[in-house]
């Protein structure tokens, strides 16, 4: 007990000197653990592989430069569409935002889209466009685009409206009252729209690289249940995690947490 | 807007609100009507109302519609009831002790991030194609979000609360149930609602790839046969379960819990 307890207090003494460290450290004891069931053999191998055989078949991946290729394309895939989907949704969010009737008329029907989902689109986009980058795009487009548009009109509709009269009554013209009290009012909603069409967009992006599958990271887990090489499922998935934990905790939620914090919303 | 809707002379009552809220999708209705009449677009890309409302009464009628959204609405069930039973209470147990919730937490937050979609060529593997890799992966995709976000209601509820409660000698039972608990309620919520987010999308992939039944297979099978008009169809059924799922039942229980919590945020 005294052990473990001065080993605790170590790492929390380390664990302060680098924060950094307590990202990674509780996945010591988890692959430990992981590595102890798969020794106990509880589970066939072809079932569950352990943590040597999952780093030989990683290293093996990145050595013939599958892995690097296919997770070049799914980043490339998700960036291009992110980026489309929010060139389209901002505006259109600041227009339905800003107009009474425009909301109106397209508020159900975007909920409605949004409820839909994703992953529904697919069998018609194959249909129409057939198996190929643009059924992906079109995915991941359409996913990024709800959010971040539902999020920007809730943003944009949540102004105070006493800052925009105090602005109007310092004589600001309405373009100024826009970009200078809305948008900014605005912008910890859209970031969260971001935030979540991005996490939505990521999901998608997987799912269609296994049904769409020509490369990619779901492509590559697909293609291993397929030849039924669990080690090279559990790869990806790793690379799926490790990825999308950087893109969300290191980009994501920072900006996040800054807009949210320099307009007083977070309280803790 | 809440303020305009005070003022308005004439109160939004609830057959009010259901009629504002049909009308734009009605006319969505007549739009997609008049766009494939006029563009005269070949059925195969987009059919036209009337063949859609059809083939989704050939399904009503020969009762697989029932199965397929039986199917579905079966196995969220018992992923999500499964996911939050055994969630919840993990998330306060690690959420007690700071230490531990802080050193735990970037474990939950990696695997809420796989959470769903992630999981269907494993879960196929261990689980054969079938109900078991349905329910799991939605079981996975709740069970984790829940889990990270109690963790995360539970850890973030202030230390003065409790230690005023323990001040004033509560036992650890009525802790739990009188501070605890209640504090983290609005975070449950919003992991539920996110969880089950991921886990109807989840669901539709798991089934275009690993089953034969649901209604993910559905519109599967009927793009096999390029049954555009079924597709469409059941793209809308999906839409609407999802709609009122969301928006009935989540969307206003998480309402309820953030406001009563006096947190409130409009939306």
């Amino acid at each position: 007990m005294t052990y473990a307890q001065s080993l605790w207090g170590m790492y929390v003494r380390w664990a302060a000197a680098w924060p950094a460290l307590s990202a990674f450290a509780p996945f010591v004891p988890l692959i430990a653990l992981w590595g102890f069931v798969v020794w106990l053999e509880l589970f066939p191998r072809v079932f569950l592989p352990g943590p040597f055989e999952v780093l030989q078949t990683s290293w093996s991946l990145l050595y013939k430069g599958i892995l690097p290729a296919y997770l070049g394309d799914s980043m490339v895939r998700l960036a291009v569409g992110a980026a489309a989907g929010m060139a389209l949704a901002i505006p259109l969010g600041i227009f339905i935002g800003l107009n009474q009737r425009a909301h109106d008329a397209t508020w159900p029907v975007l909920l409605f889209f949004q409820a839909i989902g994703d992953i529904a689109w697919l069998p018609i986009l194959l249909v129409w466009f057939g198996f190929g980058l643009t059924t992906m795009t079109f995915v991941i487009v359409y996913t990024v685009m709800f959010p971040v548009i539902l999020n920007t009109v809730l943003g944009i509709r949540s102004a105070r409206p006493e800052l925009e009269r105090a602005a109007q009554s310092l004589g600001a013209s309405r373009t100024r009252i826009l970009f200078e009290v809305t948008l900014p009012g605005a912008l910890p909603n859209i970031i969260t729209g971001l935030r979540n069409g991005l996490g939505y967009g990521w999901r998608a992006l997987i799912a269609a690289e296994i049904i769409v599958g020509t490369s990619g990271i779901g492509f590559l887990m697909f293609d291993a249940r397929r030849a039924g090489s669990v080690d090279e499922i559990v790869v990806g998935m790793i690379v799926l995690g490790i990825l999308w934990y950087i893109v969300d905790s290191w980009i994501l939620a920072p900006i996040e947490r800054a807009t949210g914090e320099r307009w007083g919303l977070v309280t803790t | 807007m809440a303020e305009r809707m005070a003022f308005s002379p004439v109160p939004y009552t609830r057959r009010r609100r259901a009629v504002k809220f049909m009308l734009p999708l009605l006319g969505l209705v007549v739009i997609w009507q008049l766009v494939v009449v006029i563009f005269d677009v070949n059925p195969r890309i987009f059919p036209d109302v009337p063949t859609v409302l059809r083939a989704g009464w050939g399904t009503i009628a020969d009762g697989s519609l029932l199965g397929h959204v039986t199917a579905s609405l079966w196995r969220v069930t018992v992923g999500t009831v499964l996911a939050i039973l055994l969630a919840v209470p993990l998330g306060i147990l690690m959420g007690v002790s700071r230490g531990v919730s802080s050193f735990l937490s970037p474990l939950f937050r990696f695997f809420a991030v796989l959470a769903g979609i992630a999981w269907i060529p494993i879960a196929t593997l261990w689980f054969g194609y079938g109900f078991g890799a349905i329910t799991f992966v939605i079981f996975n995709a709740v069970f984790f979000v829940v889990a990270y976000n109690t963790l995360l209601g539970v850890s973030t509820i202030p230390m003065p609360i409790r230690h005023a409660a323990a001040s004033l000698g509560t036992s650890r039972w009525q802790l739990l149930k009188e501070v605890l608990v209640p504090g983290a309620l609005p975070n449950i919520v919003t992991g539920i609602r996110t969880g089950m987010g991921f886990a109807w999308r989840g669901l539709i992939a798991a089934e275009m790839i690993a089953t034969n039944t649901g209604l993910g297979y559905m519109l599967f099978l009927a793009r096999d046969f390029y049954r555009t008009e079924v597709i469409v169809f059941a793209m809308i059924i999906i839409g609407i379960i999802w709609l009122v799922l969301d928006r009935l039942l989540l969307a206003p229980l998480e309402r309820a819990t953030v406001e009563r919590w006096g947190m409130v945020q409009r939306s």
